[in-house]
């Protein structure tokens, strides 16, 4: 392919993409799933590799892209071993690592903060972190002040910039060499589950709904802030690609519980990133269907709704129809167990009815499982192509790059642990020009910051 | 003891706590508040299975009944609950650690007088032949939430087939990607959608 002929066929898949996002006319039903882990392995390495060996993964997605040069887009940030060893985090299971090297990431739930520390959370975020928290989920920090742990923070900030590298580089030659674009750039969670998952862990949580629910929702209007300030530092400057919101909780919740602790929360920090000009993807995880009709509530044309495959896209399609673009239809287990037979007819049958008018695009329960059948897929596939198009004369374009920062009406100022005021007053002023250090300064103290909320996720 | 078994029912904790604390003082004996918590129990499982109740409440009533019998279990004494022949081995399958699924299943049962053999998660199979056969039970519950186990849950059941054991257990498998394509599968007898649709199966299997 010439360069002009990638670059087209970028835009193509890009403008299909984001078309199927705002709910617009398109050519075709975009293939596009947001964690495609049949591709990660597929020249046949192992999952620790994909982990660990940035090369072997672009490797086998390349062999992918050569095979199934239909899909749409590929997914970037995964989770960057080296880093995660660094500094020693809790929360997962590393293949190679941890398990067998051929077996999925698996992540590791336990109570990293006490029922009576919500106080400390509520009135000062930053104490939290640095001593309740952190210590608990970071092992390389549970001694604080130790060199070891010095050093391990030095390790972790590098690492954390060597992976930075590794998902550029990864983009822009997926981009240029490939015309691929990705599902998502930057992620952040429901702050219901940035205090469920990984600080309170499910039993936590839910007994938390009953003994301390004031607490609780207090909680997670603070934490709206610093999660929606993480957002938009790992987002795509540009505002090409949506934002990943992976929901994990919601789905145990009452339609009545789902109403007063998770959604207000939730809404209020996707509101903040719309604003801010982003749009969303959302993994659904587990069966919404009692939920739903909330994300009405939304601004139309922003929310990309991923149906699980314990959920019923049909349903969803009711529910969300020509209000937010869902994505899924296809089980895992057909995927896995299914045939190109009982595929084809699928596709077909989801074609004709959710995939009907826009707004739709295909994948699995939120993602391609290791284990899918190739045949599978190629069925998935042909039978998008055979009955998926709407319109062939379309030539799907994306929306301009929007570089702009904008401020955002009802969101708090990125914190910072030693804002640029107290490090001049220490100073004492200083004798050049102010703004070339305070910018600098602010920079490195906003990725620090966020550096530290990442290990909620 | 209806007023027990409906706060429990109902998910009141200081009510329940301040009825056992009652009881207790009244000379009831710890087995006979046990017995009215397990109905309270089995009264929240109704309520899920209606679609009244969530995952959440069921967590939560199996909270509850845990501070019981924390409370309960200094005048236990000796006097342990009667032991029962109905027996369930459960297990998350090998490669995989999740359990929540699996330990709502296994208070469930537990709350419905049934004996559980909790073998935990990352199973291999022989593990769970072996429990079958120490403990004689007539249910294996298997448990997963990553679709990669799949190959796992067919070799759990072709272990069964090769120990002999296939026509003495009734094998259910339960968890977030599983669905009847991966009963089929596996060969499974069953499969549960949700926790306490598999405590009616086992109750099916020994009624």
């Amino acid at each position: 392919m010439s360069p002009e002929e990638t670059k087209q066929l970028f835009n193509q898949r890009l403008g299909r993409y984001q078309a199927a996002i705002a709910l617009e006319p398109t050519d075709r039903i975009p293939i596009a799933t947001g964690s495609n882990y049949f591709a990660e392995i597929y020249s046949g390495n192992t999952q620790q590799q994909t982990l660990y060996d940035p090369q072997k993964w672009l490797e086998a997605e390349e062999i992918f892209i050569r095979d199934f040069p239909e899909i749409d887009v590929l997914r970037n940030n995964r989770i960057y071993g080296p880093l995660y060893d660094a500094i020693d985090c809790k929360t997962y299971r590393l293949p190679g690592r941890d398990l067998p090297p051929d077996t999925q990431f698996q992540f590791v739930e336990k109570e990293y903060m006490k029922p009576d520390e919500y106080d400390i959370l509520i009135d000062d975020p930053k104490r939290f972190l640095f001593d309740c928290f952190l210590p608990r989920v970071l092992g390389e920090f549970a001694e604080k002040g130790t060199p070891r742990s010095y050093i391990a923070f030095l390790k972790a900030g590098m690492a954390q910039m060597m992976m930075g590298q590794v998902m550029r580089n990864r983009a822009v030659y997926l981009e240029q060499t490939h015309g691929m674009p990705q599902p998502m750039t930057g992620a952040f969670l429901a702050p219901f589950d940035v205090i469920a998952d990984a600080m309170r862990g499910l039993t936590g949580i839910m007994t938390d709904l009953y003994r301390c629910p004031e607490k609780l929702k207090a909680a997670c209007e603070v934490v709206v802030h610093e999660i929606a300030n993480f957002a938009l530092a790992t987002a795509d400057p540009f505002r090409r690609y949506p934002i990943f919101v992976p929901t994990h909780k919601a789905m145990f919740l009452s339609p009545e519980q789902f109403d007063e602790f998770y959604w207000p929360s939730f809404k209020k920090t996707i509101e903040i990133l719309i604003e801010a000009g982003y749009t969303v993807r959302a993994y659904l995880e587990g069966d919404w269907s009692a939920h739903l009709h909330r994300l009405r509530e939304l601004p139309k044309g922003k929310v990309v709704c991923d149906i699980d495959s314990q959920g019923d896209i049909f349903t969803a399609k009711e529910i969300l129809g020509g209000y937010q673009c869902i994505a899924g239809g296809v089980k895992d287990s057909q995927l896995i167990l299914g045939t190109p037979q009982q595929m084809r007819s699928h596709v077909k049958l989801l074609c004709e009815t959710v995939g009907k008018d826009g707004g739709f695009m295909i994948s699995g329960g939120c993602n391609f499982p290791y284990t899918t059948k190739a045949e599978n897929l190629r069925a998935l596939i042909d039978a998008v192509l055979e009955f998926g198009v709407y319109d062939s004369s379309i030539s799907p374009q994306p929306r301009k790059p929007d570089p702009q920062r904008q401020a955002v009406p009802g969101l708090e100022p990125q914190q910072m642990l030693t804002p640029w005021a107290s490090k001049l007053s220490e100073l004492g002023g200083v004798q050049g020009d102010e703004a070339l250090i305070r910018t600098s300064w602010e920079q490195l103290e906003s990725m620090a910051y966020n550096w530290m909320w990442q290990w909620v996720m | 003891m209806r007023d027990l078994i409906e706060a429990l029912r109902d998910l009141k904790e200081s009510e329940v706590n301040e009825l056992v604390e009652n009881r207790i003082a009244e000379g009831v004996s710890p087995l006979e508040i046990i017995a009215a918590c397990n109905e309270g129990m089995v009264a929240v499982g109704e309520l899920f299975s209606q679609n009244k109740y969530f995952i959440s409440q069921l967590i939560f009533s199996a909270e509850i009944l845990k501070g019981v019998m924390k409370r309960l279990d200094p005048l236990l004494k000796g006097q342990a609950p009667a032991s029962t022949d109905k027996k369930v081995v459960i297990g998350t399958v090998k490669g995989d650690i999740h359990d929540i699924g699996k330990n709502i299943v296994g208070t469930l049962l537990r709350g419905s007088g049934f004996d559980v053999v909790d073998l935990g998660v990352d199973v291999p199979a022989d593990r769970f032949v072996t429990a079958v056969k120490q403990s004689g039970a007539k249910v294996l519950g298997m448990s997963a939430l990553l679709n990669f186990t799949y190959p796992e849950m067919k070799n759990v059941v072709d272990a069964v087939i090769e120990a002999g054991l296939r026509d003495k257990v009734r094998i259910i498998i339960g968890g977030a990607p599983v669905n009847e394509q991966v009963r089929e599968y596996a060969g499974a007898d069953h499969y549960a959608s949700d926790a306490v649709s598999g405590v009616k199966l086992c109750k099916d299997v020994y009624a």
